[in-house]
């Protein structure tokens, strides 16, 4: 039977996207509908003494302005929506957003007051007239002045702007450190980006009266905890609240459930009003609401013998968590186990404090914190190779794990709080194989020698990442075959321009022996089915499309069933293909799945006991743990002398995210990816001042790559499939960004002849040029 | 943000000194300025309407308060400027020397600059101070030059 | 704010006469008083392009125009690219799809709209062509290298 695993299958949900006809969150429009506008906080930090909204109430067109007063018992902080990892001696303190700010404001544009008007330009019109007070306090924002006793505290009740300590080891550095030749310690920085998803976040909610039900309408990648969550708040029953994620603009993490404001009094208000309403975030205020990612600083060394085997790793690190921090420890755990990558390392110990800052909320974006630990551990390496004198490439095969140590087991808890495990894993081959591509010996036998005499400054750079993917809880679905020979398969994750429609119908499609485009896949809709988390931590092929394929598994038992019985055939003897089951041998008798479907379920004698009527199975999978996916990147980089700006001539990708549902989906996670990486290094900067404020809020100071910033990358798959799942799968879905700061920072010190040494993400063309004008001097 | 320079009055100290204190010339010498009216002793308040790059005109409140005087030598400005796209808040000081030709004015200010016009405006915003600086200077120059023209005023 | 004026268009070959504020956003028109919503809004300061559409034959950002300014023209938005439901894909919507060309796909009108005005041109079109145009739009998912191999095929189609 032909398979589509592994086929470049193409999409089945892009004909509605490309014909303009796919709904998003912004595209709900309801009769009756009003909209929705908050006024945000201009200050980064500072003590709110008074909002007056009389004249905002008055204006024409306003129909009702809320501040946190109006709020009663329906204000209160979010949910913490990950709690700390079982590590011993953790120290946390959680401190979640609130729907309105009452007391204080903490970053520049969360809410204070929100306005339900007849438009949205009504609404906007009646923010002006909004009177707010505030005493400024000081702002917070370098990580190590946060922590000393005089800095102003984000919270005023907690001893200081700690937010957490974690402190993992395994072995004993200090005596790795006793025993090596060669000790290399740096501080490295890594500043703060935006997600920048195209579509700003949205919510439209309406309430029914007759029904007593409430649809809500989210750019959530996450539905179902949204739903349970909201009926908690609001006292209605999970069946009450339908949450809808239909096409979301690009999720990237921060459109995760966080449980933000405005997806929490959005649904409040319209049922209080009775009126649908909607609000839209603009490009402005996404830049100060939606959450962000990444400020770190690392004071790193790694220990080493004199023929280059890492003894161990010792990094101490400061984590920005913004104002609140409802994600827990995701993304400094995140770091603090990446950190060790695809290498032997004894002995490793990590700590790092998590900091209270007046910006913006940080919680996981694509990557989510796994950069930062490649990026300090391919650095170390970096630096001391050329200490060593041994070729970089050398030294990394010298320390890799080898295939007979997996799974392997690193000793510490990851983010999902189960010891961080390797489940399988082939890193030597990759490594080889993208320096073949890249042509790593060719390039310095001759070409970087041959572009030197002219005046050209060209490098290489080569490092290796994994990623953690595919965690838990679990995810469900259900596969029903319907009388029109249609597959349907519902389940509960969003989906964001993944490909779930295709992926997951391939799934079926197999099992099911059915044309791919006969599979209708519904995702995001908690109406749909009910039981599932979400999509992020690159988990939903994996998980969601392990449950896919579960249930239609079973779903293919009950058809062999039927179809054995209606055929007076040995079930054993049964086959499915081209949508039809037949005995072997027996070209003559078959059923198509459609009529088998109607037979499942006749009018009368549909249920016999034992039997459950119609064609139609679900299923859950939960792993015990995620999986390990790996690559290695490399590129070829030309830095102009003059501008500092950087040219990327090739770009390699060679990756093992295990078995491929789709070539064609995951080429473009990668290609994605490395466009996402290459913002993160080289353009992507949020530029907050001392005062707290961001100033460059706009997508015309934010820079985001264009399609002439952005190479062709040339990729290679490599399969060890995942023990963990009977497909074999790993995730990708951040696999293209993880590894592209520590590159950058290697092929531009390359091209520079090593005349600076770069220990700070993103690197921007004026970073580099004031790097190498410091050079110069 | 922090705005530095000097600016040569031609006129004699005293005359400067008063022209600064009156809030009829500020009001005039403050591009975009709609009003300015002295509340209470060295507070006055008033609203101005400015424009900024991509940022389209709006109103704001503007309160200044005069500190630390020592006529006709220097004073201090406490200034607060709030509106719906932003916020303005910070002290100025400013001083006059007699030289030669009139009248050295030499005026420092820092100031914070929050909400939207910070987040969009950053590129334009120190040229915009500048150029409204230069601008309000030179009216109040001719202001001065008015004034002394009209004979014994001063 | 309430002096309302009338705006006569034909979007995708239909004519439409409706009553607006001054003040609305040509993008906001489409979307809301048109109901045509395959036009997106992603940042309302021309830098996105998402919102693209055709005014005249010539792509402009739908979020920097109003649309009264639109009054008597001809647009086209991604709507119009196929003549109805259950159409086949025109032959740049069909490369796309091909190709791999868009993945959340909230961004791909606008560039759809970039794209058919650039293949109007019968003359060669090297990648770097493509590129510079693509460059006026912004893609946080794809990367960007299957919509220039998407483009150089449906060209290659379009002009055989």
């Amino acid at each position: 039977m032909a398979s589509y695993i592994g086929e470049r299958v193409r999409r089945n949900e892009d004909a509605r996207l490309l014909t303009g006809r796919a709904l998003f969150v912004d595209d709900v429009q309801l009769p009756g509908m009003a909209h929705v506008a908050f006024l945000r906080s201009d200050h980064a930090h500072g003590r709110l003494r008074g909002v007056d909204v009389e004249d905002a109430r008055r204006y024409p067109g306003v129909i009702a302005v809320f501040t946190a007063a109006d709020l009663g018992d329906f204000w209160q902080p979010g949910p913490l929506l990950v709690p700390p990892p079982p590590v011993p001696g953790l120290e946390f303190h959680a401190r979640t957003q609130v729907p309105l700010a009452r007391d204080k404001v903490r970053h520049v544009g969360e809410p204070i007051a929100m306005v339900v008007a007849e438009s949205r330009y009504v609404a906007e019109d009646a923010l002006a007239l909004i009177a707010v007070d505030v005493e400024p306090l000081g702002a917070v924002g370098d990580l190590e002045a946060a922590l000393l006793p005089d800095a102003p505290k984000v919270h005023d009740e907690l001893a200081s702007n700690l937010a957490a300590r974690v402190r993992q080891q395994k072995g004993d550095y200090d005596r790795a450190r006793a025993d090596a030749d060669l000790v290399v310690s740096r501080r490295f920085v890594y500043d703060r980006g935006a997600s920048a998803a195209i579509e700003n976040r949205a919510v439209a909610a309406a309430w029914d009266p007759k029904s007593e039900e409430l649809t809500i309408w989210d750019t959530t990648q996450a539905p179902i905890p949204i739903r349970n969550g909201l009926a908690r708040l609001l006292g209605l029953l999970e069946s009450q609240v339908n949450v809808i994620a239909p096409f979301v603009g690009g999720g990237f993490g921060p459109k995760i459930m966080m449980f933000y404001p405005e997806e929490v009094l959005v649904p409040w208000a319209a049922r209080r009003l009775g009126r649908p309403l909607k609000w839209t975030e603009d490009r402005h205020e996404n830049f100060g609401a939606t959450t962000q990612e990444r400020s770190q600083v690392h004071d790193a060394e790694i220990a080493l013998t004199r023929e280059g085997r890492i003894l161990g790793v010792r990094d101490v690190f400061l984590h920005d968590n913004g104002a609140y921090n409802a994600y827990g420890l995701t993304v400094p755990i995140n770091s603090q186990c990446t950190l060790l990558g695809m290498y032997r390392v004894p002995n490793y110990e990590s700590e790092f404090k998590a900091v209270f800052t007046t910006r913006t909320q940080v919680t996981p974006v694509r990557g989510a914190g796994r950069q930062h630990g490649v990026f300090v551990m391919e650095r170390l390496l970096d630096l001391a190779a050329r200490e060593l004198g041994i070729d970089r490439l050398e030294l990394r095969r010298r320390n890799l794990l080898s295939p007979d140590e997996f799974p392997h087991n690193h000793e510490i808890i990851f983010q999902d709080f189960a010891p961080l495990t390797y489940d399988s894993g082939d890193y030597l081959p990759a490594f080889d194989e993208a320096a073949a591509l890249i042509g790593y010996d060719r390039f310095y036998r001759e070409e970087q020698p041959r572009l030197r005499a002219e005046g050209r400054r060209v490098g290489l750079g080569i490092v290796g990442y994994v990623e953690g993917t595919g965690i838990g809880p679990y995810e469900g679905a259900r596969v029903t075959v319907e009388p029109s020979g249609l597959v349907r398969v519902a389940t509960g994750v969003g989906t964001q321009g993944q490909g779930h429609f295709t992926a997951f119908a391939q799934l079926v499609a197999d099992a099911l022996g059915v044309d791919v485009e006969q599979v209708r896949v519904v995702t995001g809709d908690t109406r749909e089915f009910h039981w599932g988390t979400g999509t992020f931590a690159s988990r939903g092929a994996v998980v969601a499309g392990t449950a896919c394929r579960s249930a239609a598994l079973a779903v293919r038992d009950k058809v062999v069933a039927l179809a054995a019985r209606l055929l007076d055939a040995a079930p054993e003897t049964i086959e499915l293909e081209g949508g039809r089951a037949r005995g072997r041998g027996r070209d003559d008798a078959s059923l198509s799945l459609g009529e088998l479907a109607a037979r499942a379920n006749p009018l009368r004698g549909a249920v016999t006991p034992g039997m459950e009527p119609g064609l139609e199975a679900t299923a859950y999978f939960g792993p015990d743990r995620g999986n390990t996916a790996n690559g290695v990147h490399a590129m070829i980089v030309e830095v102009d002398p003059e501008t500092a700006d950087v040219k990327i001539l090739r770009y390699v990708v060679v990756h093992d995210c295990g078995r491929l549902i789709n070539p064609l989906i995951v080429e473009g996670q990668i290609q994605g990816g490395v466009a996402h990486g290459i913002g993160n290094a080289f353009y992507e900067q949020l530029h907050y001042n001392e005062d707290g404020q961001l100033l460059n809020a706009s997508l015309m100071d934010y820079l985001l790559p264009v399609a002439t910033d952005v190479p062709d990358v040339e990729m290679a798959h490599r399969e060890t499939p995942s023990p963990f799942n009977p497909s074999g799968l790993k995730g990708v879905g951040e696999a293209g960004c993880i590894a592209t700061g520590a590159l950058f920072a290697q092929a531009v010190e390359d091209a520079l002849g090593h005349a600076v040494e770069i220990r700070g993400i993103p690197l921007s063309p004026d970073r580099l040029f004031h790097l190498m004008r410091e050079a110069r001097a | 943000m922090k705005v530095t320079g000097t600016f040569l009055f031609r006129g004699p100290r005293e005359a400067v000194w008063d022209l600064l204190q009156d809030p009829a010339v500020l009001a005039k010498a403050m591009p975009g300025a709609e009003r300015l009216e002295r509340t209470e002793g060295d507070r006055f308040e008033g609203s101005m309407k400015v424009s900024l790059g991509p940022v389209t005109a709006a109103r704001f409140t503007l309160v200044v308060e005069l500190a630390d005087k020592a006529a006709p030598e220097r004073f201090a400005m406490r200034i607060d400027s709030q509106g719906p796209l932003g916020f303005t808040r910070g002290k100025a000081l400013v001083e006059l020397t007699p030289v030669d030709e009139g009248t050295m004015m030499s005026y420092s200010s820092d100031l914070q600059i929050g909400g939207r016009i910070a987040a969009v405006g950053q590129r334009v915003i120190d040229m915009a101070a500048r150029m409204m600086t230069e601008k309000g200077l030179e009216s109040l120059q001719k202001e001065l030059d008015a004034r002394l023209a009209g004979g014994s005023r001063a | 704010m309430s002096d309302r004026v009338t705006v006569r268009a034909r979007v995708n070959g239909v004519e439409y006469e409706r009553s607006v504020e001054p003040r609305l956003l040509l993008s906001d028109f489409l979307r809301q008083d048109l109901g045509l919503t395959g036009t997106h809004v992603g940042c309302e300061h021309g830098v996105c392009g998402a919102c693209t559409v055709l005014v005249e034959g010539e792509p402009v950002r739908s979020c920097l125009m109003f649309a009264v300014q639109a009054d008597g023209a001809r647009l086209t938005t991604a709507e119009g690219l196929t003549p109805g439901n259950g159409a086949p894909l025109h032959p740049l919507q069909a490369a796309f799809r091909d190709a791999h060309a868009l993945q959340c796909g909230f961004c791909t009108p606008g560039i759809l709209m970039s794209m058919a005005a650039l293949l109007d041109a019968p003359s060669p079109l090297s990648d770097e062509d493509i590129r510079a145009t693509l460059a006026g739009h912004l893609c946080r998912c794809t990367g960007y290298a299957n919509i220039v191999r998407a483009v150089r095929k449906a060209h290659g189609q379009l002009h055989r």
